[in-house]
């Protein structure tokens, strides 16, 4: 691995950027990741800056059980962060609808539309472990950088020409298997919390 | 100039932020993840009737069943352990990790169902427990 | 000024090899600055040059035509200019320079922020129009301010000779000057209380919405390179003449460390104030600068 690969690798864990979508929750999570910026837990000490536009971002984090008027909303903006690029679910509703497990107005949980990389449980997870959740998602870049995979392309505008619900074109962001090739290589290791070397 | 106070104050006093990777402690009410002691639990099963986000599963067969519980889908509210009568579930006060592929964190146990006691050691108790009612006059008079 | 001086004053100090890294080392400080007085910790030590590393890692979207290769361009004219104008600070005491290189300055120093007004246009983005109308109503209030300072200093001491300003010894216009000055820096660097144009919340990151990747680095890159140059402005302007080399860029260095430090006390102490405040605010502290300035400057006209 020459330099240049190890000092991408390296800023990468080292400054990761989010963007947070709500996919339909109950703002408790979305309150906790906004905790997780106060004093207390301070999550600029990782390098972490919460942006406003999804083009800046390198990690997009979802809260909620993804609700039918959500999900294009979702689908459309992972397909603007450009790559590469990780996804958290916050809370448990993203990862399994936790109680809502039986409502007609949801369209699954997160991974049926989009490839997630870690989840972060908890109903609402503490701001320690959304912190968490966001520097094993910063590792995980990092490690993609040293695989030297291949960086998806970014294919959607940031506001589509008149797109609405009613877009007949292929506006479907495509679903890049980053995720997957990851996980099937990903530490098995026990799940406890992950002390990131700083 | 309340503000330029704050910050001088602020500068002065540090700051009052957890180094990561410390974590603050839980409390000593935090509802956190649930044990499960096999060894006083009778299968009845109120426990996933009561559950509100189906975390928890049961599956019977013969003379063994199986009990399963996800952290991923748990809500913490603590109706299971609430409804269990034998106390064989408990919530500590811990967080749930961080994981990355669904369905890491279940949890499956198969405990084989303990006997029911036998019917002989019944009747001699009722027969016991008969002349006893009859002795002591009801007084309330007839049932 | 011959052009092997010109060339090293643009490369060497105070050019691009010591710019970057200025620039860089004030923005952390700011940021770190602003987290301890919020009682945090803050970013570490490197965290700008991570980011920028991170950000020339990232893919781009495709953008065709004109405004593709418009989009382009801004953020590399940005980076330019202020490392221009980085680079036309007189800083060493007989760095040399020429007639006008003042207003040069300034003009250097106008150029960044006409970037990103011009670049929230040319992304076609609603976010980056808005956030452009914002940048341009900041840029027209607070520039009054700054112009009449700069260049009542200038006209009252009958020269627009960069060196020949910094060596003057002090005189109450030019504090009145420098006060003027940091007056409108925290517009012009986009910090509280008026950073409007980056209100996240609001315009999903204004001009900056649709950039990303290394482009995105470029636009930190000239953040940065802004922050030296306004910061040197006021150090030079506010420096006594010093004869010795070495002392003359301690002495800069110190001066843009505190102003650096006093603009994070302000940023930390304020909260963003709407367009219309803004306005009103620039406009009115116009009032009062341009007739003290005017009014001194022809005084000691007059006078001199």
């Amino acid at each position: 691995m020459n330099l240049w690969t190890k000092l991408m690798c390296y800023s990468r864990r080292r400054s990761p950027w989010l963007f947070h979508m709500n996919g339909g929750s109950c703002n408790g999570c979305d309150i906790e990741l906004i905790a997780s910026l106060t004093p207390r837990y301070d999550a600029e000490q990782l390098g972490v800056r919460l942006e406003g536009s999804p083009r800046h971002a390198d990690i997009l984090c979802v809260t909620g059980p993804i609700t039918h008027n959500a999900v294009n909303a979702i689908t459309t903006v992972y397909g603007q962060v450009c790559g590469p690029k990780a996804v958290i679910a916050i809370g448990s509703c993203p990862a399994t609808t936790n109680v809502f497990i039986d409502s007609r107005t949801l369209a699954g949980p997160l991974s049926k539309h989009l490839p997630v990389d870690v989840f972060v449980p908890g109903c609402p997870p503490r701001p320690d472990a959304i912190i968490q959740g966001v520097a094993k998602a910063a590792e995980i870049l990092a490690e993609r950088a040293a695989k030297k995979q291949p960086i998806a392309p970014v294919v959607m505008p940031l506001v589509g020409p008149g797109c609405g619900d009613a877009c007949a074109c292929s506006c479907a962001a495509p679903v890049v298997p980053e995720a997957s090739a990851v996980k099937a290589t990903a530490n098995p290791a026990a799940p406890t919390a992950s002390e990131v070397k700083l | 100039m309340n503000i330029l106070t704050m910050l001088w104050n602020n500068l002065r006093g540090g700051s009052r932020t957890m180094l990561f990777p410390a974590r603050p402690k839980e409390t000593k009410g935090f509802r956190g993840l649930v044990r499960f002691d096999p060894a006083l639990c009778t299968g009845c099963a109120i426990c996933k009737m009561r559950c509100t986000s189906r975390a928890i599963e049961f599956k019977t067969g013969k003379g063994i069943f199986t009990w399963s519980y996800d952290p991923g889908q748990c809500t913490f509210c603590g109706r299971c352990v609430e409804g269990c009568k034998t106390h064989a579930l408990s919530q500590d006060a811990e967080c749930p990790p961080v994981y990355t592929t669904i369905g890491e964190l279940k949890q499956s146990y198969d405990v084989v169902r303990k006997p029911t006691p036998k019917p002989a050691a019944a009747t001699t108790q009722a027969a016991a427990a008969a002349p006893a009612p009859a002795a002591n006059p009801a007084p309330g008079g007839a049932q | 000024m011959n052009l092997t001086t010109a060339l090293a004053r643009l490369l060497i100090f105070p050019g691009l090899l010591f710019a970057v890294p200025a620039a860089w080392f004030f923005l952390w400080a700011e940021r770190k600055a602003v987290a301890l007085m919020q009682g945090r910790i803050g970013p570490p030590f490197m965290q700008p040059f991570y980011d920028f590393i991170k950000l020339l890692g990232k893919s781009t979207p495709p953008r065709g035509g004109i405004a593709g290769m418009l989009m382009k361009l801004w953020p590399l004219l940005a980076v330019s200019a202020a490392a221009g104008a980085v680079g036309l600070l007189p800083v060493l005491p007989s760095s040399g320079g020429f007639e006008g290189d003042l207003i040069l300055l300034l003009a250097l120093l106008e150029l960044p922020s006409m970037c990103i007004i011009a670049a929230g246009f040319s992304s076609r983005s609603i976010f980056g129009e808005i956030g452009s109308a914002r940048e341009a109503v900041l840029s027209v209030a607070y520039n009054v301010v700054f112009l009449l300072a700069i260049v009542s200093i200038a006209a009252s001491q009958h020269t627009f000779r960069l060196e020949a300003l910094a060596q003057l010894p002090a005189s109450p216009l030019r504090w009145l000057g420098v006060i003027a000055i940091l007056i409108c820096l925290p517009a012009k660097l986009h910090i509280n209380p008026f950073s409007l144009p980056n209100a996240e919340q609001e315009i999903y990151s204004g001009p900056m919405t649709e950039y990303a990747g290394p482009e995105l680095a470029m636009w930190e890159l000239s953040h940065g390179l802004e922050w030296v140059a306004a910061t040197g402005l006021v150090a030079t302007l506010a420096a006594p003449y010093i004869g010795i080399w070495w002392l003359a860029i301690l002495v800069f260095l110190a001066l843009s460390c505190l102003v650096v430090l006093l603009l994070s006390v302000v940023a930390a102490a304020t909260a963003r104030l709407a367009i219309d405040t803004t306005v009103r605010f620039y406009w009115q502290v116009t009032l009062i600068f341009a007739v003290l300035a005017v009014s001194s400057a022809l005084f000691m006209r007059l006078r001199s």
